[in-house]
């Protein structure tokens, strides 16, 4: 099969698992480590705290000075990385494949070494690094403070989805280096990781690197169970509403509907419908609410979560004089018309991830980290050669029955941006 | 452990190649680049047409990229639906994408169905049809585009700083996709004028990256555009005359705002200036990458911000240098004073010899990452087009870069980079920030409206 990836896996005697998938295509080489920590595992009152800790992991490890990571990468002709999302936090390096050793040596370094190197001033500095982050990225933008809204609405208060990844500024300012110490210990554990290699390497002088540079790494206890109660129902009983009025310069609607995870087989036929909806010239929302112009852009996505449920979401934004209820009955008629999605449309959605698929693989980086999100969530990296396939095998009867049971108007959240009059 | 104290020596170095560009006219002057690549059988397929937004006719402004998105509103023969369709039922993705310079239209599709996606391609150049009532329906998003970047800080920052750093007869004093006013005024007919004078196969390319032969290739081209008629004239150049120089600070006042948006900078080079690999390191190391001087000191010494970069934006013109930041109120005069040290120290004496060392690793090193998908390479084979550089400028580019000196990189910072004309634009909280601004003595200080 076209863009068929072959894997090797191996866990060391420390749990750490190793995905390893060798393309001589071109001298880089992408080593890519996903820990499985995000937002969901944060206690009430550090929210923000996963990617803060993503932050302190470039400041520096025992044997790597503060600043190094980047600097070590980037001499060497290097990129280097890290995200943190709802349920994972990602590491990654992009090298000429002949510094793989560098890109080894750093992640394990900061895995197993990283404790000696931290201290209050430097918690401080990446606090307000991150203060401004979120001040530049949510608050002082207009729309940025969307997902937390979405998430606050469609998620209850118990659901460890209920707050967003940046967290509040309040609780940022709270988190202590005790709070450091004790997530490294807890979560930043070689049981807890997958690290996963791609692109031009020979695969038994990385195993053999990887076990010098991480097998001396202890592991530890699972880590504990996540905060809150994962588990709800596909419906969130009612249609729920936020109006945000203010200094936004056009109307947008922001539809999201609580849906099957990304680790259940329901998942697929909603990836369908998204696509369907959302995905080209020949979408439906493009046609119907961009071509007949009651949007400016209107898009739609399934996010790939793991934790009880999954975020279905359309986002569709307005012109300077359109009316924010016709804008939303523009996007809830297409929610509640996926029901008759056509066999046409499936088979032109399906064909085209197809393709996208293909052209996102071609970047080893990319590669690397699928492998990895497919390794922490199914405990299979090879899964990523079949997800196509199940894509493929869904039918147009499930597309609409999936679109019948949640994207009805008794699961959904809306937050409705408003601009003010006077501005 | 043995060994962890260092960081690991690299291992035997492998061998990285630009891959070979074929590279043969048609017989109207149109040129044909092909690059062989990929295991995955991709293939991205790329017009470019030196038709930038600087070519726009006075009082058009806005004009190139709005006929750029109406090439996706249907063709002659084909509606814009039917157009999606064809290219959208072959799983192909497809897209305008219109610069200063130049437009580029670009298929991406598996390289099987290539022989289906030229033809449209090649179809949505020749004979757009800018129906009116299509035409209307983009520039309605381009005026909802413009209205939003009045809202928008980080735009506004960037837009105001434009018109503050060149003068009001500018090309590039305006916004790349018009401003309300000059959008406002724009018909199907005036999309139809520039396409008619613009579009056409003198300095003109087709760009083929993929898993395709290069014979096939130019064949399909030939068969596609060899009869597309001649279209002679040079496009219109931008105007760049610039401002009285001087420093100034400008303040533009938003109630409320929790940061400010810095934008510090004069105009900066054309493409053209023999010296540009030297300034290309020159920029890495004042803030082109993570451990630039401006990011070290600006946000992982002093925590003022989540980021800071530095530009010289490469155009045909002389396109601006700036650098950018968002930082809280508080600190916004203390930022501005940093980011004027930094400018200023690394102007006079230039970069050390360890950092052109590190930045010249860095350029050679990084360049094969950012070779991986046919989009990428196909991007850089265009890009040589609009700058008319030849088409082996990648072959030897790595070596080139790691021959930069430190008295090469010296000389660039000192005769691109003028202090004392450096213009700063601040929109935030006037309130909050102006006081700070005017104690740092470094130029006058106006204060603007936010709807000025």
């Amino acid at each position: 099969m076209r863009g068929m990836i072959e894997v090797e896996e191996h866990t060391l005697a420390n749990g750490l698992r190793l995905v390893m998938a060798p393309d001589l295509t071109t001298p880089v080489t992408s080593v890519n480590l996903w820990y499985g920590v995000g937002s969901r595992n944060e206690a009430p009152g550090r929210t923000g705290f996963a990617h803060l800790f993503e932050h302190m992991m470039f400041q520096g490890s025992a044997h790597v000075p503060r600043n190094g990571h980047f600097q070590l990468i980037e001499e060497v002709g290097g990129s280097a990385n890290a995200t943190t999302w709802f349920d994972r936090t990602n590491y990654f390096e992009t090298v000429p494949s002949h510094h793989l050793d560098l890109a080894l040596w750093l992640e394990s370094d900061r895995m197993g070494w990283m404790l000696p190197a931290m201290n209050g001033e430097k918690l401080e500095n990446q606090r307000q690094v991150v203060m401004n982050e979120r001040k530049e990225r949510y608050d002082n933008q207009p729309y940025g403070d969307w997902d937390e809204r979405i998430q606050a609405l469609l998620f209850p208060e118990t659901h460890p989805y209920h707050h967003s990844v940046i967290g509040t500024l309040e609780d940022i300012a709270a988190a202590t280096l005790d709070d450091v110490r004790d997530f490294f210990s807890t979560y930043y554990l070689p049981n807890n990781a997958v690290l996963s290699i791609c692109g031009d390497f020979d695969p038994d002088h990385a195993r053999d690197r990887v076990e010098h540079y991480f097998g001396a790494i202890q592991p530890g206890p699972d880590p504990p169970a996540i905060p809150g109660i994962d588990q709800i129902p596909f419906s969130t009983g009612a249609t729920l509403r936020e109006d945000v009025p203010g200094a936004v310069p056009l109307p947008r609607v922001y539809a999201a509907a609580r849906v099957p995870p990304f680790t259940t087989d329901l998942f697929y036929p909603g990836d369908v419908v998204a696509h369907c909806l959302g995905t080209g010239r020949t979408s439906r929302l493009y046609d119907r609410l961009v071509r007949r112009r009651l949007a400016k852009s209107a898009s739609c996505h399934l996010l790939p979560l793991t934790s009880g449920a999954s975020l279905f979401m359309v986002i569709a934004t307005g012109f300077p004089d359109t009316d924010v209820d016709d804008l939303e009955t523009a996007v809830t008629t297409e929610l509640d018309n996926a029901v008759t999605l056509t066999e046409e449309a499936v088979e032109r959605a399906v064909t085209g991830a197809e393709t996208r698929m293909l052209r996102a693989l071609q970047q080893v980086a990319t590669r690397a980290d699928l492998l990895s999100m497919y390794a922490t969530h199914f405990g299979d990296a090879t899964r990523l050669n079949d997800d196509l396939g199940r894509l493929r095998q869904v039918t147009l009867d499930e597309v609409r029955s999936w679109s019948r049971n949640h994207l009805n108007p008794g699961n959904r959240a809306l937050v409705r941006y408003i601009p003010e009059q006077s501005s | 452990m043995t060994g962890r104290g260092k960081p690991p020596p690299p291992g035997p170095i492998r061998p990285y190649e630009f891959p070979p560009v074929a590279d043969e006219p048609l017989g109207n002057g149109m040129r044909v680049r092909v690059v062989q690549k990929q295991p995955l059988g991709l293939v991205t397929a790329m017009v470019v047409l030196r038709a930038g937004e600087s070519a726009a006719p006075a009082g058009c402004e806005g004009l190139a990229v709005l006929a750029g998105d109406a090439l996706e509103g249907g063709t002659t023969r084909l509606s814009s639906v039917e157009l999606a369709c064809r290219l959208e039922d072959i799983g192909a993705s497809f897209g305008a994408a219109t610069g200063w310079d130049s437009t580029t239209v670009a298929v991406s599709c598996l390289a099987d169905n290539l022989v289906d996606a030229l033809p449209l391609l090649a179809e949505m150049v020749r004979s757009p049809a800018f129906d009116q009532a299509e035409f209307d329906r983009y520039k309605a998003q381009r005026l909802a585009t413009a209205a939003h970047r009045r809202m928008d800080p980080a735009s506004l920052a960037a837009d105001f700083h434009a018109r503050s750093i060149y003068g009001d007869g500018d090309t590039y004093a305006r916004p790349l996709g018009g401003t309300e006013a000059s959008l406002g005024a724009l018909e199907a007919d005036h999309a139809r004028q520039y396409a008619a004078a613009r579009y056409g196969p003198a300095r003109a390319a087709v760009v083929v990256v993929g898993d395709v032969e290069s014979e096939e290739v130019r064949q399909l081209a030939d068969r596609e555009f060899g009869d597309w008629g001649e279209q002679s004239a040079n496009p219109p150049e931008a105007v760049v005359a610039g401002r009285e120089p001087g420093r100034s600070i400008h303040v533009v006042h938003r109630p409320g705002s929790v940061q400010s948006e810095i934008r510090v900078g004069h105009v900066g080079v054309s493409r053209f200036i023999e010296d540009y690999l030297p300034l290309t390191v020159v920029n890495l190391v004042l803030g082109g990458s993570f451990s630039s001087r401006l990011n070290l000191n600006l946000r992982e010494h002093h925590g003022f911000t989540y980021g800071v970069r530095s530009t010289f934006a490469a155009r045909r013109n002389r396109g601006p240098f700036v650098v950018s930041t968002a930082v809280e109120n508080s600190v916004t005069a203390a930022a501005v004073r940093e980011i004027f040290r930094e400018v200023e120290a690394l102007s006079e004496s230039g970069p050390t010899a360890d950092e052109v060392q590190t930045a010249t690793s860095y350029l050679a090193g990084v360049f094969p990452l950012r070779m991986e998908s046919t989009g990428q390479v196909a991007s850089r084979i265009a890009g040589l087009i609009v700058f008319g550089l030849p088409v082996d400028y990648y072959r030897d580019y790595r070596d080139r870069i790691r021959e930069v000196t430190r008295e090469q990189a010296v000389a660039a910072a000192r005769r691109h980079i003028r202090p004392r004309e450096l213009c700063t634009v601040v929109v935030g909280d006037a309130e909050a920030v102006a006081p700070g601004l005017e104690d740092l003595k470094i130029g006058p200080v106006t204060i603007h409206d936010l709807q000025s």
